[in-house]
């Protein structure tokens, strides 16, 4: 290699090696580069477009590299689980403590095993849909069926997010009529592509789905295939009241109200509505040092505070909802309590 | 949107800068279009819609493409959607035709790559509403047809049959994904290796370790002997590329390029059982030449190269027209479409018919970029077989490595699987078993379990596969045209070798 060629390569090594190095992280108590991974392998979905949104806003606050890297759930929990050291967080959802309460096999309690980050935001979208011609005009029609006899098939991706509505129904069910909870059953169907074909197929009379995969659907011509009805959104009233006046797509805001509490009632114990609000927050490894805790938590807590990124959220149809790590912790603590119950009670009956 | 506000030249220039990277994922074993995707979908959320979507499309033809080079030259396929390229492409290499099954793979691909954007053009709608008549009955026979090329494939029938099934049987290693329906149990996985095993072998581990390190293996067993003279004639010997060898081949590239358009609309089946697919229903059918498969056919490079290019506008079907992605590379589009703030569902291309036709803008300019720059660059890269084995070896040996590390952001598990994958290709080598059928049942034995599966607890009764549909009833017919051409063709094979042993003695 001659001294001009040598020159050369040198010139595109430094720039490389520039143009990866880090920013400067300054005096904070973060590394200068963190791996987000999240509990998804699809870069597709709302848990990879929230983690996104979250990691450019630190990126940007803090002058550190975030990447946001789609693992998948239990390799998520692996290398969160191997790092110590805070240079890998997991970004996920409610599907963390869920899997756990409903046994899913290398599911550990999060909140022992690890170190609950704070929470971000929440996905108001979590739906349950039928067939635009379904004879099912409300969940009360579906509690009637299932208590008349009529067997109603439900496909759901099992263990998680989309299990736990199927699990409200089945409870409300148990409370209209003793027994007739064994009339709703659910097909493990999987991806959100193979509950779309379990309905096409007529396997299925329900699926589990959400407002920004299936709003679509739910605009075709009855007489297609294809066409689906919005049943039951699973968000309290609360939080799709703070959606865009717009709503998603060509539905209204107003149109969306009609399918949560108090307009479509699914029952948690004959007196109060069960609602389920999909929150996205941060875990930890245990013992990630708690000046670094603090660290992302002051500076979410500027980046809110900014307001910036509550325009980001809404207009990727997420519900801005910060809490700090030890908030955040009781607040899904109490939520995994509540579920819990749920679980139990149809567990004890079947 | 209208069209004309995202076309740019800087539109075109990023789809040319996409397919070049593209390329360059492809052709590195180990590295993918999903990956070339999924690491650069970070760059364009700054830039708008129609350049950061030419960008990415730019990267997926590139991407897809470019897996035929290190298969061709190397036997190591760059993607798992170019392993039957190598059936082929890697013993016309090792006749000095390398140069030659590179420019047929090309023209092949570029052809299978038009071919899908005018079905994508014109018959999206009506193709998503006749791929949702393919339930998992229907999708388990398609891949069921694919396995009919097991028993073709082997030296026998039998070795290529017990190969196959072993291969299925390895993949079954791990859980049965909840996320597919399954129980979420562990199984065929001894305790100490469950943290690693949990998912199973990870397939691009196995696919470097049975064809890059297996080769390294037998090279090196057989001693590092070359000469000048060698060198030579592998570069340069051998037939050179002439555009007559596709005569008498349009049968070949339009039913190759529409079964690779075809398992593109279907969602879950994947690159690798079109080209597979491809390839078997040519090696099947071929009536000029059907002992030549497998020993450098231009026809296998044909079927194998249009079938996966024509996965591209395939895959993009469903992605548009019911916002499901065909494959693992366009799922990763609907979170670029996700994060410009589009939705992409049944009403997408009514909706949005701008953005629509930049997409086939982007598509078409990408797929002659794609046969520009790989024309262009062929014979630099067709020089890789010149190097010295005892330079190319070790290379690949760190290519190998490199890649299987990098594949899960740095597992070492994924290392040792490709080196134990490595010996046990070496293994079947000397065992005298058939490497190919092995991958094709490692590959598609997961989808086979899983729609087997899901199709018995949808319907209940095995009779649904018999009964569910017409497609189903001619699916079945083509399997046994398939195993009954498979049979016809060993037989004929033996009789063959007997007569030449016999004339010999």
């Amino acid at each position: 290699m001659n001294r001009r060629q040598f020159s050369v390569l040198g010139l595109i090594g430094g720039l490389a090696a520039a143009g990866f190095m880090p920013l400067s992280a300054g005096a904070q108590p973060l590394p200068d580069a963190i791996r987000m991974v999240i509990g998804s392998n699809a870069v597709s979905g709302d848990t990879y477009q929230n983690a996104s949104i979250i990691a450019e806003a630190l990126s940007a606050h803090l002058g550190i590299k975030v990447k946001v890297d789609a693992v998948g759930i239990s390799e998520a929990f692996k290398a969160v689980g191997r790092d110590p050291r805070g240079t890998t967080v997991m970004f996920h959802h409610d599907q963390s403590y869920l899997s756990h309460l409903y046994g899913v096999r290398g599911f550990s309690d999060i909140f022992s095993a690890y170190k609950v980050g704070p929470v971000v935001s929440v996905n108001p979208g979590n739906a349950y849909l039928v067939p635009k011609q379904s004879p099912y005009q409300s969940v009360d029609d579906l509690l009637k069926a299932a208590a008349d006899g009529t067997r109603i098939r439900v496909g759901i991706q099992a263990g998680g997010v989309s299990e736990i509505g199927y699990s409200a129904l089945k409870n409300a069910a148990r409370l209209a009529k003793p027994g007739s909870e064994a009339n709703i059953v659910a097909v493990n169907s999987g991806s959100q592509a193979d509950k779309n074909q379990q309905l096409f197929d007529g396997q299925v009379e329900v699926i589990n789905g959400s407002v920004q995969a299936n709003e679509q659907f739910t605009r075709l011509p009855d007489d297609d295939q294809k066409a689906m009805r919005f049943l039951w959104l699973t968000a309290s009233r609360e939080i799709i009241e703070e959606a865009p006046e717009a709503g998603f797509g060509q539905t209204s805001r107003e149109q969306l109200l009609q399918y949560v509490t108090p307009a479509m009632r699914v029952t948690l114990d004959g007196q109060q509505d069960f609602v389920f609000d999909k929150d996205f927050f941060l875990l930890y490894n245990k013992d990630m040092p708690d000046e670094m805790v603090k660290a992302i938590d002051e500076a979410l807590a500027a980046i809110y505070a900014k307001g910036d990124i509550q325009k980001t959220l809404k207009s990727s149809f997420f519900i801005p909802h910060f809490l700090p790590s030890q908030e955040a912790a009781a607040y899904l603590k109490t939520k995994d309590g509540n579920y819990r119950q749920v679980i139990e009670a149809i567990a004890a009956k079947n | 949107m209208d069209v004309l506000a995202l076309i740019s030249p800087a539109f075109f220039g990023l789809v040319a800068a996409g397919t070049v990277i593209g390329i360059f994922f492809g052709a590195i074993p180990g590295l993918t279009a999903t990956m070339a995707v999924a690491v650069c979908l970070p760059l364009t959320y700054s830039m708008g819609l129609g350049t950061g979507l030419a960008f990415l499309l730019g990267l997926y033809v590139g991407g897809i493409s470019g897996g035929l080079v290190p298969a061709v030259l190397l036997n190591i396929p760059g993607t798992p959607s170019s392993i039957a390229t190598t059936f082929d492409g890697y013993p016309m290499a090792r006749r000095g035709e390398g140069e030659r099954a590179l420019k047929i793979g090309i023209c092949a691909s570029l052809f299978g790559g038009l071919f899908s954007l005018v079905v994508l053009y014109l018959f999206a709608p009506p193709l998503a509403d006749f791929a949702i008549k393919f339930s998992f009955v229907e999708k388990f026979l398609i891949i069921l047809l694919a396995l009919t090329l097991l028993a073709a494939l082997g030296s026998g029938m039998l070795t290529g049959l017990f190969s196959g099934v072993l291969g299925m049987f390895v993949s079954l290693v791990g859980v049965y994904d909840i996320n597919n329906g399954g129980n979420g149990d562990i199984r065929l996985v001894p305790g100490f290796l469950e943290t690693w095993l949990e998912s199973g072998f990870s397939l691009l581990p196995v696919l470097i370790g049975v064809f890059g390190l297996t080769a390294v293996l037998i090279e090196a067993e057989h001693g590092v002997r070359e000469d000048a003279a060698t060198k030579k004639l592998l570069l340069a010997s051998g037939k050179p590329f002439r555009l007559s060898v596709f005569r008498g081949q349009w049968v070949n590239l339009l039913r190759s390029s529409a079964i690779g358009t075809f398992v593109g609309l279907l969602p879950g089946i994947g690159g690798s059982a079109a080209s597979i697919l491809a390839y078997s229903q040519e090696k099947t059918f071929n009536r000029k030449e059907p002992d030549a498969f497998g020993k450098g056919a231009p026809s296998g490079i044909i079927a194998s190269e249009s079938a996966n290019n024509g996965l591209t506008g395939g895959a993009l079907i469903p992605l548009l027209s019911l916002g499901i992605p065909g494959d693992a590379t366009t799922a990763i589009l609907i979170g670029a479409f996700t994060l410009q703030g589009i939705q992409v569902g049944p009403l997408f291309i009514g909706d949005n018919p701008g953005v629509w036709q930049a997409i086939v803008i982007a598509m078409l300019f990408a797929n002659l970029c794609m046969v520009l720059v790989m024309l262009f660059a062929i014979r630099p890269i067709a020089r890789v077989v010149m190097v010295p084995k005892y330079l190319l070896l070790p290379i690949i040996l760190m290519m190998c490595v490199v890649g299987a590390y990098t594949i899960n952001s740095g597992v070492m598990f994924d290392v040792w699987t490709m080196l134990a994958f490595g010996v046990f290709g070496w293994l079947i080598y000397k065992l005298r078993l058939d490497m190919a059928p092995f991958v094709i049942g490692f590959i598609l034995g997961p989808s086979a379990e899983v729609y087997f599966v899901k199709s018995l607890e949808s319907f209940g009764t095995l009779t649904i596969f018999f009964t569910k549909s017409w497609i189903a009833m001619l699916l079945w017919v083509l399997i046994l045209a398939s195993v009954t051409a498979s049979v016809a063709i060993a037989r004929a094979g033996a009789r063959r070798a007997r007569m030449a042993a016999a004339a010999e003695a």
